[in-house]
């Protein structure tokens, strides 16, 4: 199976709408219309879809920021990924991971950051796999 | 990328400003709201960006293996006219969409619509400005066929709708849909036209692409997403703005759209001298399929929005359906579709130029039938514009064979430089009196609307050089 990753396009939304779909049950075109466009301004080359042939099968969208939480230095942050579950167990994570980690590292970026959901024991196990370990920063939250 | 950025020298940062305050001036507005609308991203800064980055060894083309120019006393006399062709055009688009962008500006249905356009329009000009700094910021003289490094900024900045060198940027907006449509069709033609000069075999050149790719995706957003939001309201009931409103706009501008390629015969020299990676055709039928797909997922967002209830799978049975039998299914019907207009229906230049083909393809054999089509299938406001006026002589004049096609072909745009500026204040933008004996003459001969070289096939100025 040749898998071809390229950076983020306008294009993508239906796909990436779709695959968000399989994967949670639920449509939601008018927030993935507000995230790639949000991407897209910031960085395109800081997302990537993989495709196998012409369909969009996995998306990673990423940012490069900094001077948040007291991190003044540019960290890459991985803040979303999707893969269609029909071509799950592939390596399509990994391989977009891998061009974002490299993009990330020429952009000058010393760190990779990024969240989960305790309750997704998946997204862990694979963030580990790629080498994430628990930060020094907790995340805290509050019920208003 | 490892980016660098500029600035030009003051008196052309002077004429930019006094172009902006003419031509731009919602400008400032953005500026103003960009934390509102545009939270947490880098100002909009007007300066030249370049990636050092970029390869120094020439990637393709007779040369292929050689390191690329770094200034043009090393470029061959054909390829610093080729070169100076490209950077007009490139220029000549940048300004010129803002022209257009701006007079329907203010009709936009919502704040987030027009700063999303409003920021499009700041980074075209920061693309004509990054133009210029390829002008000014190496000696040209002895490659430009005498003409000064002012006169052609200046040639630039006289500009406006209707003497842009590409036909798409001579055509007015009708209304706000055009703004959207606009950005998401001919801007994609641009994303296109800068990954095909990554390449570039001019270095300056290829640095400035990536830097102008980053932005342009955004701009292609600002057209997709609205165009996404207004077909999921008239799935809804909505009838402000339509399908056939967006089908109509879609009309006018993918033809435009396709001949900004160039001839689809043509690009071979481009590729030879390594200043782009594919053949016009080729460009044009990978921008042609994208086009498609973008039609066919907002058809997806139109059914899913009308038809909330149904699978996926059923609204992708339900289109391909309404589109195989082009009637009305489960009360949807075939005019609500999108759908491509046929490559050659509305042509004015390249192979198919002037040829009478519906927007579905089928022939036409009387003139007056085919432009009562036009009629029916083009924006009303577009049809009382000068530009369909003269496409109407002109293709009656092609059928009673009267002019040839490439002849109709080069009439169009009307290429004329004018005698007075825009600007009726304009002293500090225009360092060109065109009273002087011989002023239009010195314009750079790539400037003309010639006629095609024997490598690019009919058709008029492309958005390179033919």
């Amino acid at each position: 199976m040749n898998v071809t990753i390229r950076p983020l396009s306008d294009t993508d939304i239906e796909d990436i709408t779709r695959i968000d779909e399989k994967v949670g049950g639920v449509y939601r075109p008018d927030f993935w219309e507000d995230r790639v466009a949000y991407y897209l301004r910031r960085d395109p080359e800081s997302s990537r879809v993989a495709l196998v042939g012409d369909q969009v099968v996995g998306f990673m969208l990423g940012d490069i920021r900094g001077g948040e939480f007291g991190l003044e230095d540019r960290s890459g942050w991985i803040e979303r990924f999707g893969v269609d579950p029909d071509h799950r167990g592939k390596g399509i994570a990994r391989q977009l991971f891998d061009a974002l980690a490299a993009h990330f590292a020429g952009t000058g970026a010393k760190t990779l950051r990024t969240f989960v959901d305790a309750s997704q024991a998946d997204n862990a196990k694979f963030l580990a796999a790629l080498g994430f370990v628990p930060s020094r920063l907790t995340a805290l939250e509050k019920t208003l | 990328m490892n980016l660098e950025t500029t600035n030009l020298p003051k008196k052309y940062e002077d004429a930019i400003a006094h172009w902006v305050k003419h031509n731009f001036q919602d400008l400032p507005i953005l500026d103003k709201y960009w934390d509102k609308h545009f939270p947490a991203d880098d100002k909009f800064c007007l300066c030249a960006k370049m990636d050092l980055s970029t390869s120094r060894t020439q990637e393709l083309g007779d040369h292929a293996g050689a390191p690329k120019a770094e200034d043009p006393s090393e470029l061959s006399e054909e390829q610093a006219r080729q070169i100076l062709g490209i950077i007009r055009a490139q220029a000549s688009t940048e300004f010129g969409s803002i022209q257009q962008h701006q007079v329907t500006i203010d009709r936009s249905p919502s704040d987030q619509d027009k700063f999303w356009i409003l920021r499009v329009m700041a980074e075209e000009l920061r693309h004509g400005y990054q133009m210029f700094h390829m002008l000014t910021s190496r000696n040209w003289d002895k490659l430009s066929g005498g003409v000064k490094t002012e006169d052609m900024v200046e040639d630039v900045l006289q500009m406006e709708t209707g003497t842009h060198v590409l036909e798409a940027f001579n055509l007015p907006y009708d209304s706000f849909v055009d703004n959207v449509v606009f950005s998401g069709v001919i801007d994609r033609v641009g994303k296109y036209q800068l990954t095909m000069q990554k390449v570039c075999a001019y270095r300056p050149f290829a640095q400035s692409m990536a830097p102008m790719l980053r932005e342009e995706a955004f701009h292609l957003a600002a057209g997709v997403v609205p165009m996404r939001r207004w077909l999921e309201a008239a799935a809804q009931g909505d009838g402000f703005i339509t399908p056939k409103q967006i089908q109509q706009s879609l009309n006018k501008w993918i033809p435009r759209g396709l001949e900004m390629f160039g001839d689809e015969r043509g690009g071979e020299k481009n590729m030879k001298l390594g200043f782009k990676d594919m053949k016009n055709g080729e460009a044009q039928l990978k921008y042609w399929n994208e086009v498609a797909k973008l039609l066919h997922d907002l058809n997806l967002r139109f059914l899913r929005a009308r038809f909330p209830t149904k699978s996926p799978a059923d609204v992708d049975r339900l289109l391909a359906a309404i589109l195989r039998e082009r009637t009305t299914i489960e009360g949807t019907q075939y005019d609500e579709i999108l759908k491509m207009p046929h490559r050659e229906f509305f042509r004015r230049r390249g192979e198919p130029a002037f040829r009478l083909v519906s927007v579905e393809g089928d022939p036409f054999t009387d003139v007056e039938e085919y432009v009562r089509h036009l009629a029916a299938v083009l924006p009303p406001a577009y049809l009382a514009s000068r530009d369909m006026m003269q496409y109407r002589d002109l293709i009656r004049r092609v059928s009673g064979g009267e002019v040839t096609k490439e002849e109709a072909a080069m009439k169009s745009p009307v290429m004329k430089r004018r005698a007075e500026s825009v600007c009726p204040c304009s002293k500090g933008v225009r360092w060109v009196d065109t009273d002087e004996a011989g002023a239009v003459e010195k314009l750079p001969k790539l400037a003309a609307n010639e006629p095609p070289t024997s490598t690019s096939g009919p058709g008029g100025p492309t958005y390179h050089a033919p």
